[in-house]
């Protein structure tokens, strides 16, 4: 199974950025979940849970890492497969919650197939991809979109727009990458902006109203721009140096909604201000940096392709949920990866890294 | 090993830049945006912060109090009680809103347009009051519903009660709640407060309000509160007292039960009104409480006028009162004498038209003019005056201006001109005109107010004063009455020789041990025949009958009344006013020097 050798070539810098990201994480829920007042004791359990989960996606880690990603090449379509029926069984059988058929129950664990569909389309796309010599025409940029449409508009009925276009965006920075014919790409940049306010009629109304929202939040103070506001209020108020561990007023005292998911970046703006933030996001850019690395360093293209998508699933949650907590975005439920609490994100999580470590630590191991 | 010449084989041109300027430009941005929210507007922020934790809500001061010049209440607060809503705090506004018409009973779509007009005015933690003054019954079951409804709240405030309500609504007016208009000009104010509308609750707003306090409290999301102080005290109002006697005023408002008009009592030296009615009153309590729209409409048709403040805002011809002041004029031109008499055959001709005297009077001299108040003296005399003249001393002898009251919209009446004349009819004066306001009719309009200052500046010495309602208000600067003391001594003596004369008119306000003087007057609606002038007021449909004016005064010792009645189509001043008069003489120098000694 590994090879003593492959020990060696593991990326311990990408690990030792990773439990600073995941021990931050716990950290802010610990005081995100932990209320001075009120009745909120419920929620003291999260970070013990998040810790468990971290063991578990660990282990799921080790044995991603474990086989030989190129395995992955002819596994890819099971996977894949596998993610689409749970995606139409999810349709039937799916568990609903807050109004959104998102889970599926298996007696003895639930999950979101919506997160399997991203490793299925990751591994589908990179499979697809690493097949066709750049740049791509149009053909098989439509047929490579496909892939991530057929599962994304599963998942969009769910509705979990946030998941869709995650999946979406995933293969079109992968597409991108791999580099796309001039014709083709500025065909797209003609048509793409056309197609957006054909997509307006898809949403639903609080999605509607969501975008209005951003683009105006003061209309709504207390709806949908309620959020937003309280959000960029934690923030702001942490100043430079920040309010202190635990010290969040706006967060201590519940004004911060969902601030043990997707604002949890918002509880540690706040106490641990512009400073503690800044070196988040510092760490947040090493990660991708290190995965941009990965990427460079892979000895197929394939596994490179593998590293690429990753980096562009990390990304576009970092750039999403971080832009939506600051404000320069619409609200879209998208989790901040490591910060905000979410079992099955994390494990995903986890296992995309165990993807990139997979590839990273085999990149000495064969010739050409 | 040197990022781009590594050993991959699989770098295309672009891809990998691609991926570094994606992770720089993620850097940049958020930490700009994070440099801009926490360092840049980081005080704002704070700012905001705090006041999420910390909401001020405002402690209600108690209005300042109305009490009469004997110290007896006459308006004061009590509790009642509003439904807010804060609506950060409420989960669901529109099924709470549903909730509180049920309780109110007051339609859905009204709660919610109230709710809708209030809600840019009070801040989302503050509380928006969407129904004042709840009943006992409403209020129960709020108290017992409203803890299973986040956000909904009970609100205590003073409101105003008037305890004599008809009697005095015309000099108190009243509050009700602050509109739009008042709201944005005047930031003290808040939706839901009451603010005076009418009367001194109106033009003294400032001095009643006082200012409100405010206290602090800190609250979890949830509305709980987890600490409070307070941060201002709140200062109640001034209380008023009023240079009104309580006991007159109810005196004369009782006098003219039945009529519409005005009664006011002028302390002659002081310029301050001791009473002053406006008949038919209206329970200012009920605009307190919030008018029904069927009520205002019933109030504002009613054919009596309720709300019309007839002292100052109603206007009316004189009559025969303006011949004190043709008197006093006549009295101090050199070319007149006392004693120069005119023949009265009961008419005077002008060019080729006949204005009647309401009766022959013989040779009548100025004396005999005034106590028996003969027009055709005063034709003759207006017709040698001329317009100009007389107009000029009736303005300087007060009327046709404001008296400047503390009271809101008061009216100046008129007292013609032939500028005036000219611009409003586009006419010249003629000598007719002359003969109109010679005698008080025509174009002539006084207000009861302005009659009792002029009386008032006739018996002290020639002062115009500022009428004042509140209780040892200073006199500044008292106008000038234009009058010789030797005018306004021959037309004192007169008007006591109207009372006490033989042939006077106003010889019901005879009381012994009181100097009464008065003039009555009759001011034509319409022109009427004679016969239809003095003894047969009940045959002339209402509306048609003359208005009856009685202007006296009173004094015993060192108290000086000046006292105007004016009684709308009562007939003739001496019938209808003159009653009035002499049951305020009764009320005085009976009664309150029963009381006081």
């Amino acid at each position: 199974m590994i090879d003593r050798q492959l020990f060696l070539y593991i990326n311990w810098p990408m690990l030792a950025v990773i439990f600073l990201l995941f021990s931050a994480g716990v950290l802010n829920l610990y005081s995100a979940s932990a209320f001075r007042v009120g009745d909120g004791t419920a929620l003291t359990s999260f970070y013990n849970r998040q810790i468990i989960w971290g063991g578990i996606s660990l282990t799921a880690m080790i044995v991603v890492m474990a086989f030989d990603y190129r395995h992955l090449k002819t596994g890819s379509w099971t996977v894949y497969g596998l993610s689409l029926v749970f995606l139409v069984a999810v349709i039937f059988w799916g568990k609903s919650i807050y109004g959104a058929q998102r889970w599926l129950d298996l007696g003895f664990f639930s999950f979101q197939p919506s997160e399997v569909a991203k490793i299925g389309v990751l591994l589908m796309a990179a499979a697809f991809l690493a097949k066709i010599a750049p740049p791509l025409g149009l053909k098989d940029l439509l047929k490579t979109l496909l892939v991530a449409l057929v599962p994304a508009f599963l998942i969009a009925r769910q509705p979990d727009l946030g998941s869709a276009l995650l999946l979406v965006f995933l293969v079109a920075g992968m597409v991108i990458y791999h580099g796309i014919r001039k014709n083709v790409f500025k065909g797209l940049v003609v048509t793409v902006p056309l197609l957006l306010p054909a997509g307006w009629f898809f949403l639903k109304d609080y999605q509607k109203t969501r975008l209005l929202t951003f683009l105006n939040p003061g209309q709504d103070p207390l709806g949908s721009g309620y959020h937003v506001i309280q959000s960029q209020i934690a923030i702001g108020s942490g100043g430079f140096w920040g309010k202190g561990f635990m010290e969040g007023t706006q967060s201590q005292l519940r004004f911060l909604p969902e601030k043990h998911t997707d604002f949890a970046f918002s509880v540690f703006g706040e106490e641990w201000g512009f400073f503690g933030a800044i070196i988040l996001l510092f760490l947040f850019c090493l990660f991708l940096y290190q995965i941009f690395i990965c990427s460079r360093e892979a000895k197929d293209r394939f596994g490179s392709l593998l590293c690429v998508g990753v980096f562009f699933y990390f990304f576009w949650q970092i750039l999403i949920n971080m832009g939506m907590v600051l404000g320069l975005m619409p609200v879209v439920g998208i989790p901040l990866p490591f910060i905000s609490y979410g079992g099955t994100s994390l494990l995903v999580n986890f296992i995309m890294i165990g993807l990139v470590l997979n590839v990273s630590m085999r990149r000495f191991m064969f010739k050409g | 090993m040197s990022l781009f010449k590594g050993n991959s084989h699989f770098h295309e041109r672009f891809g990998p830049y691609f991926l570094l300027f994606l992770i720089v430009s993620l850097f940049c941005v958020f930490s700009i945006r994070l440099w801009y929210l926490q360092v840049y507007r980081g005080e704002y922020f704070s700012q905001k912060a705090q006041d999420n934790l910390q909401r001020r809500q405002p402690i209600y001061a108690p209005r300042g109090l109305f009490l009469d010049r004997n110290g007896e209440l006459l308006a004061v607060n009590e509790p009642s009680y509003s439904l807010a809503l804060i609506r950060e705090d409420c989960p669901d506004i529109p099924s709470t809103l549903d909730q509180i018409s049920k309780w109110t009973g007051i339609p859905s779509e009204e709660i919610h347009g109230e709710f809708q007009r209030g809600r840019s005015m009070v801040r989302s933690f503050e509380n928006q009051i969407i129904v004042s003054n709840l009943t006992f019954d409403t209020l129960t079951r709020v108290e017992t519903e409203a803890p299973h409804w986040p956000g909904v709240k009970v609100v205590v405030q003073p409101r105003r009660k008037y305890l004599q309500g008809e009697i005095l609504s015309h000099v108190l007016g009243y509050v009700a709640r602050a509109n739009e208009e008042e709201l944005k000009a005047d930031p003290d104010l808040r939706l839901g407060d009451n603010v005076g509308k009418q009367g001194l609750e109106f033009t003294l707003e400032r001095i009643l309000r006082g200012s409100r306090g405010l206290r602090r409290m800190e609250v979890d999301a949830s509305g709980r509160v987890l600490h409070q102080e307070v941060l201002v005290k709140p200062q109640s109002g001034q209380n008023v007292q009023l240079s009104i006697d309580l006991g007159m005023q109810s005196k004369a408002y009782e006098l003219m039960q039945g009529r519409s008009g005005s009664v006011v009592v002028l302390e002659a030296d002081t310029g301050q009104i001791l009473a002053m009615v406006s008949a038919p009153g209206y329970d200012n309590n009920k605009f307190v409480f919030g008018l029904s729209h069927a009520r205002w409409q019933e109030l504002l048709n009613n054919p009596h006028h309720p709300l019309q403040n007839r002292s100052i805002q109603s206007t009316y011809p004189p009559g025969s009162v303006f011949k004190l002041v043709m008197a006093g004029m006549a009295h101090m031109d050199p070319d007149i004498r006392e004693s120069d008499r005119v023949f009265c055959p009961g008419s005077f001709r002008l060019g080729n038209r006949v204005f009647r005297c309401w009766k022959g009077h013989g040779w009548v001299d100025m004396t005999k003019s005034l106590v028996e108040s003969c027009d055709v003296y005063y034709y003759q005399l207006g017709d040698r005056l001329g317009v100009d003249r007389i107009s000029e001393f009736a303005i300087k002898s007060g009327f046709g201006r404001l008296t400047g009251i503390d009271l809101p919209h008061e009216r100046a009446g008129l007292i013609p001109t032939r500028e005036w004349k000219r611009q409003r009819f586009n006419e010249g004066w003629r000598g007719g005109d002359n003969l109109n306001l010679s005698i008080g009719q025509g174009f002539t309009l006084v207000t009861p107010l302005q009659t009792a200052r002029f009386v008032a500046a006739l018996i002290n010495d020639g002062h115009l004063y500022k009428p004042s309602l509140l209780l040892g208000e200073d006199q500044v600067d008292p106008l000038p009455l234009p009058w010789s003391k030797a005018a306004r001594d021959f037309v004192y003596q007169t008007m006591i020789e109207t009372v006490e004369g033989e042939r006077g008119t106003a010889r019901r306000l005879r009381k012994p041990g009181v100097v009464v003087g008065g003039k009555t007057g009759t001011a034509q609606v319409v022109r009427l025949l004679p016969e239809h002038m003095e003894d047969d007021v009940e045959a002339v449909e209402y509306w048609l009958r003359h208005h009856g004016w009685m202007a006296g005064f009173a004094h015993a010792g060192d108290q000086k009344y000046a006292i105007v009645a004016l009684v709308e189509h009562g007939g003739s001043g001496s019938a209808a006013a003159g009653p009035v008069v002499r049951g305020m003489i009764d009320y005085i120098f009976d009664e309150t020097q029963e009381k006081g000694q």
